[in-house]
């Protein structure tokens, strides 16, 4: 018998809202149709409204999650159109910052994936684990979530305690080392529950346009710190973890994974971070002109247009982010599943609807 | 393929930017050049409109190969139809249903452009509508 489930756009495990209307024969999923755009804010048509200063601070509302890497890729745009060099240091503070933010990200989302599972108690080490990590964005910026960190041409604020912040990293590396990768690598219970469900391919990642780790997991081998690398990652040593599988498995392993190479990029961060002034000084304004800006945020690719025509309000912003390019893949990669995988493969996707509406 | 092969297949005044490498093309050949770019593995980044005070949108396709960013640009009067790439780039759908939300951009070349952040009784266009109409 065929039949159509409308999910949401509340949801009981997903704390944002959108909807999926799933098409079922059985318990079988043969199609699935999704409706976004419950958390629209029109971001974009309010940051061709606001001078750049104020349009800043609006950009590191995009996600609530990520939202450093928003206002510093807004903020590269500008730099790139206005020729500004961004001091050493400065590229290194933005640097740990984004690695932390990355594992803050992370960190949460198997936090959210142990719970599908059903491991509830590795939920809670998983947010304590995460808690440490806000505590070392604290204690760089003094906020726990907009960290106000971006300016043109550097940064706000320096790294003042960076003990803190490699004693935040140390209990993360120790904990994912030893009990996370370990769990989700080998413990049966995970392996039968997510391997071979929600499988998506390499060749579907390039049509569908995935980015980061749900690329990745598709053996995609795709970085933009390595690719196309920016701010100081030419001068850290670290690697791209991909999985050839595509399936839920293999997003869980390589968010893993990537939470030990952002630990090791932050440690090169903290050694080798050099002496010197945090911005450019004052900039208000960039000369005419339109450049695109991309960074490899926690959940991907993170692509910036601006254009400038001189004056200190922007003329085009354009934003899309990691999820706007991940959410439509679930279509793909529920076809086929059992009605009661869709939970597990709309998790494995670390979606953001906050930052996919705008 | 590398980056350098698809421009190479692709032809074209390529212009090399400090974001990535950029071609102007006329409308008609976009779809082509979104084949070109799958046949060489890039992957579909983003299409972007950005109007002008004239009424012209300036538009532009965003790939990505390993790193380097192809980005191919046009033209276009507001009203006039843009190709649409979903039958190549099942990636652009949500891009250009957007795009059509923002500017009122219709597509050629697909059945239909739904809403994807307005809702089906909102007027396309919320981009260009006067600031007194906002709520």
């Amino acid at each position: 018998m065929s039949y159509r489930i409308p999910i949401g756009p509340y949801h009981l495990a997903l704390e944002e809202p959108y909807k999926i209307e799933l098409d079922c024969q059985g318990e079988r999923v043969t199609g699935a149709t999704l409706k976004v755009g419950f958390n629209f804010r029109g971001i974009e048509w309010l940051a061709e409204r606001k001078n750049i200063t104020k349009a800043i601070a609006l950009m590191e509302r995009v996600c609530g999650i990520c939202s450093n890497v928003h206002s510093m890729t807004f903020c590269m745009a500008l730099e790139q159109i206005g020729g500004v060099e961004v001091p050493p240091r400065a590229q290194y503070v933005r640097v740990v910052m984004a690695e932390l933010e990355r594992l803050h990200s992370h960190l949460l989302w198997a936090g959210i994936a142990a719970e599908l599972i059903g491991f509830q108690t590795l939920f809670m080490q998983l947010f304590h684990l995460r808690e440490c990590v806000m505590d070392a964005l604290e204690s760089i910026s003094g906020n726990r979530v907009n960290y106000s960190m971006n300016r043109i041409g550097g940064v706000n604020r320096d790294i003042d305690h960076p003990e803190a912040v490699r004693k935040a990293v140390s209990k993360v590396r120790d904990a994912v080392s030893r009990t996370l990768i370990p769990l989700f690598t080998t413990d049966q219970t995970v392996a039968a529950r997510c391997r071979g469900v929600g499988k998506f391919s390499r060749a579907e990642a390039i049509a569908y346009g995935a980015v980061g780790p749900v690329a990745r997991a598709s053996g995609l081998d795709t970085d933009m710190r390595r690719d196309h690398p920016y701010l100081a990652y030419n001068a850290l040593d670290f690697a791209v973890p991909t999985r050839p599988e595509g399936d839920v498995l293999a997003r869980i392993v390589v968010r893993a994974l990537e939470i030990l190479e952002s630990c090791r990029m932050i440690d090169q961060a903290l050694k080798r971070i050099p002496a010197g002034p945090l911005h450019a000084g004052d900039i208000y304004t960039v000369p005419p002109g339109e450049a695109v800006a991309r960074i490899e945020g926690p959940r991907g690719e993170v692509f910036y247009y601006v254009r400038s025509d001189g004056s200190d309000t922007p003329t085009r912003v354009k934003v899309r982010t990691p999820s706007f390019a991940n959410i439509p893949t679930v279509t793909a990669m529920v076809r086929g599943s059992d009605l009661a995988d869709v939970p597990l493969i709309q998790g494995a996707l670390d979606p953001c609807y906050s930052c996919t509406d705008r | 393929m590398s980056a350098a092969e698809i421009r190479e297949q692709m032809g074209g005044n390529w212009e090399e930017r400090s974001d990535g490498w950029w071609l102007p093309l006329p409308p008609e050949q976009i779809r082509a050049a979104a084949g070109s770019m799958l046949a060489g593995g890039a992957r579909f980044v983003a299409l972007v409109v950005s109007p002008d005070s004239q009424g012209v949108f300036g538009m532009s396709w965003h790939w990505d190969l390993k790193g380097t960013l192809l980005s191919v640009t046009t033209t276009l009067a507001a009203g006039k139809p843009a190709p649409s790439i979903v039958d190549i780039y099942i990636g652009a759908d949500w891009a250009e249903r957007e795009t059509r939300d923002y500017y009122a951009v219709p597509f050629e070349g697909r059945l239909s452009t739904p809403p994807l952040m307005l809702r089906e009784e909102d007027a396309p266009g919320m981009m260009l509508s006067p600031e007194a109409g906002r709520p």
